[in-house]
């Protein structure tokens, strides 16, 4: 189930990339649409998880994530808005916003340690799906050199929550609930 | 704090070493007039930098967070807590006793640091 929903993302994150392209990488205007969705998808997952989940450490996770991700997003929007780019949807960054609206929809339909579980399940997945769109497509493929470096000053971040949430799934895991 | 209080600061500090020295006759303690020094750790990418500091008794240390969402430096034993530091802001403290603080971010506990104090 775990590797599925990685596949999925996977190919959510990648498939719409390498497909739509044939070749041709994400320009600035479409990375910058795609870095905005991918934190504000995790955003609007962490808001829910936020009103919903009991757990005292899923709800602390969630937490971060809304900060952390709205602190990027942030400076992401300052970044293009100084840059005069403006963000321009690819099928990558509809992909993901689809993907995080599927999310939510079962998320929704699920209650305490079910929806725990589902939530940190798709957080770990979804942290090492979009770092490896992060180190495979999207830094490669940035032009703009503080696009690029906003990027890269991000990636420490992603890391970090993978880490964050891989802990979350095993504690989870061992609690039995 | 003025300028000119900050000589007064200063001149007592001094007058009050010299006593202290005179009243010991020993070897004193030559620390006590050294002017403190400020150290400033950086909070950026995710790590405190540098993770390991050593300062003197009295130094000011301050953590600098260049990172895009907020952060705190927190003292595993809570001798000291900075609370949220926002981006581009920062928080000093002035170490009083001598120790070893294993300190990280209770924000993200995966980030750590350690600050030594030296008498």
């Amino acid at each position: 189930m775990k590797m599925m929903s990685l596949a999925c993302l996977n190919v959510l994150v990648f498939g719409a990339t390498v497909a739509g392209a044939e070749g041709s990488a994400p320009t600035d205007p479409q990375i910058a649409a795609i870095v905005v969705t991918a934190n504000q998808v995790d955003i609007n997952a962490g808001k829910l998880a936020q009103s919903k989940s009991h757990d005292k450490d899923v709800k602390t996770f969630a937490e971060r994530m809304v900060v952390d991700h709205t602190g990027v997003n942030k400076s992401a929007t300052e970044l293009v808005t100084k840059l005069h780019v403006t963000p321009q949807t690819s099928e990558t960054s509809q992909s993901l916003q689809k993907g995080g609206e599927d999310n939510l929809a079962a998320l929704k339909k699920l209650n305490g340690s079910a929806f725990d579980r589902a939530y940190v399940d798709h957080e770990v997945a979804y942290h090492q799906a979009v770092l490896d769109a992060v180190d495979n497509t999207l830094i490669p493929s940035a032009q703009n050199a503080e696009l690029k470096a906003l990027l890269v000053k991000v990636r420490p971040a992603f890391v970090a929550h993978l880490e964050h949430a891989k802990q979350l799934q095993a504690s989870l895991g061992k609690s039995g609930g | 704090m003025h300028p000119h209080q900050r000589e007064l600061v200063r001149l007592f500090e001094l007058l009050l070493a010299a006593a202290l020295a005179t009243g010991n006759a020993g070897p004193a303690t030559p620390q006590v007039n050294a002017p403190p020094k400020t150290h400033t750790i950086t909070i950026e990418n995710m790590r405190f930098n540098p993770e390991v500091l050593t300062v003197k008794r009295g130094d000011h240390v301050v953590w600098v967070n260049k990172d895009l969402f907020p952060h705190t430096a927190t003292a595993d034993a809570k001798n000291f807590d900075s609370g949220s530091i926002a981006t581009d802001a920062s928080w000093a403290y002035v170490v009083r006793k001598p120790g070893a603080y294993a300190f990280s971010c209770t924000f993200h506990p995966m980030m750590k640091g350690k600050l030594t104090v030296e008498p």
